[in-house]
């Protein structure tokens, strides 16, 4: 890819900041992202009730005796990510306007909450997202229409029909993936060295 | 502008100073379709002088047959509102625009919030037909100064008394909004239309309180404020226009001859933009539509509400 290379679908994501004017507020945070709510934590805290949805999984340390230190709020933990977005979709259909949703940790984890959280009518950009962890990326297959998570390579190994594909920047945010095309459709079995260039 | 032509096929009072006019096309034909929330802007050939004031559609879209207006007649008002109730009358032509939407519903909102403010209940009462036909969940919420002034209560009363709220401020009763907006399900997008006053406090109230700027929609339409005279000089079409104090720029323009774009001329939708090119004085900008750093620049300006207190201003144009 040539230096600087950018196209307008590629997320950028920043650290997670309190936004003030709301009525509640709730973290949601898988694995690393356990790091980013401590940080979020060290600010100065809004005054509106505040609940923390965290799953250890994927972390590298263990965060959850910090968070239980540092987090002055309703923390609930969850051994699974497969539970916490369970209790994400239950919490939201009781939620009011004014909450304000962060969410920090690997990109597939950050676009199913937010996808849950539009399935309630919110949009994605009323999301704020903190990547932490990994570049890992989800890739969507044009030939066969299947997802393959966790892509850390320029190129990936379709899992739905065994293609390589060539993973680009461009982003489907209502998939919460990236375009995969077949890389050696020109001259079949030429595929350029693979490189994890995700990690 | 595209001009239909409509005849007046009945006019009714249904409150204090509000005059309902049902409109027919006036070669016998269907109007054009239109979504809740549309509005028309009416032409009004006064003596000296001609008026276009935006208003709101309130009948059914589904209808083909008839538009129906109702309007408030402004006693301050620069003479709009009182064309309409003592010159034009049942059998009347008048050149309207088409229908033109800058109030529409949102199709992801998972419920609607709709707040009336008097005569502000004009657009809602076409986006419920809209919202019943499609099955929305919605509320209406609707203050009038009294009983007299409660255009359309009974009519709302007898069609969706489920989900209509009224609130009658001559018996002190008053709307919530910091309560209302708190109360409401996530996904809820909040419309409000009436006064001035009303609109901002409601707008301000569910931005203090988190909600996103795409879930609150509001509509004003302003009349352009009356100002001292002031002298437009046009570089492009080397003309020199002046602007009465009792007339907006776009008006002058257009007595003068002059081809400038407009649409809703109240000071909400951008169309009329002008580039300003130099003043003597200040600009005094009213509209709805440019940012606080654009009225800052000082290089845009809305002609349909916004004036100058000036002795020249001079317009790319």
């Amino acid at each position: 890819m040539e230096r600087g290379y950018w196209i307008r679908s590629k997320p950028v994501y920043t650290a997670l900041l309190w936004n003030d004017k709301a009525t509640a507020h709730a973290v949601l945070a898988e694995g690393e992202g356990g790091l980013a709510v401590l940080k979020l934590f060290q600010q100065a805290l809004p005054e509106q009730p505040i609940t923390v949805f965290y799953s250890p999984a994927g972390a590298d340390k263990d965060y959850l005796p910090a968070l239980q230190a540092a987090v002055d709020a309703d923390l609930r933990v969850f051994e699974t990510t497969a539970d916490l977005m369970a209790a994400w979709a239950s919490y939201l259909a009781e939620a009011r306007m004014g909450l304000r949703i962060y969410t920090t940790g690997i990109e597939k984890f950050m676009w199913d909450v937010a996808e849950t959280a539009a399935s309630f009518g919110i949009l994605n950009q009323d999301v704020m997202k903190e990547l932490t962890g990994s570049l890992a990326r989800s890739v969507y297959c044009v030939h066969c229409k299947s997802l393959t998570h966790e892509v850390t390579s320029n190129i990936a190994t379709c899992g739905g029909c065994g293609r390589k594909l060539f993973v680009r920047d461009h982003f489907s945010r209502r998939m919460g993936a990236y375009m995969g095309l077949m890389v050696d459709a020109e001259n079949p079995g030429e595929v350029p060295q693979i490189e994890e260039i995700y990690p | 502008m595209s001009q239909l032509q409509v005849k007046v096929a009945s006019i009714q009072d249904v409150s204090a100073g509000v005059r309902h006019f049902t409109l027919v096309d006036a070669s016998g034909g269907e109007l054009p379709a239109f979504s809740g929330g549309s509005h028309i802007v009416v032409t009004m050939p006064a003596p000296g002088r001609t008026y276009r004031n935006a208003y709101s559609l309130l009948s059914s879209p589904e209808d083909r047959a008839h538009y129906e207006i109702a309007v408030h007649r402004q006693p301050q008002s620069r003479g709009g509102s009182i064309y309409m109730h003592e010159a034009v009358k049942v059998g009347s032509v008048l050149d309207i625009s088409y229908p033109v939407n800058l109030f529409a519903l949102s199709r992801v909102a998972k419920h609607h919030l709709l707040i009336a403010g008097g005569i502000g209940i004009t657009p809602f009462m076409a986006q419920i037909h809209d919202l019943e036909r499609l099955g929305g969940d919605y509320s209406l919420h609707y203050g009038f100064r009294s009983r007299e002034h409660a255009a359309f209560a009974d009519a709302l009363k007898g069609r969706v008394s489920q989900r209509a709220v009224c609130y009658d401020e001559s018996l002190g009763q008053r709307m919530d909004f910091d309560a209302l907006l708190r109360a409401q399900p996530l996904g809820t997008h909040v419309y409000a239309c009436g006064p001035q006053g009303m609109v901002e406090a409601l707008v301000a109230t569910a931005r203090a309180l988190g909600w996103p700027e795409h879930h609150i929609h509001s509509e004003q339409f302003l009349a352009p404020p009356v100002g001292e005279p002031f002298t437009l000089k046009l570089s492009k079409s080397e003309l020199e226009i002046t602007v009465q104090g009792d007339m907006s720029m776009l008006e002058a323009l257009e007595a003068a001859g002059v081809d400038a774009p407009s649409l809703c001329r109240g000071g909400a939708c951008g169309r009329c933009e002008l580039e300003v090119l130099g003043t003597d004085g200040q600009l005094q900008h009213h509209d709805h539509y440019l940012s606080d750093a654009d009225k800052a620049s000082g290089r845009k300006i809305m002609p349909c509400v916004s004036r100058a207190k000036c002795g020249y201003l001079e317009l790319n144009l």
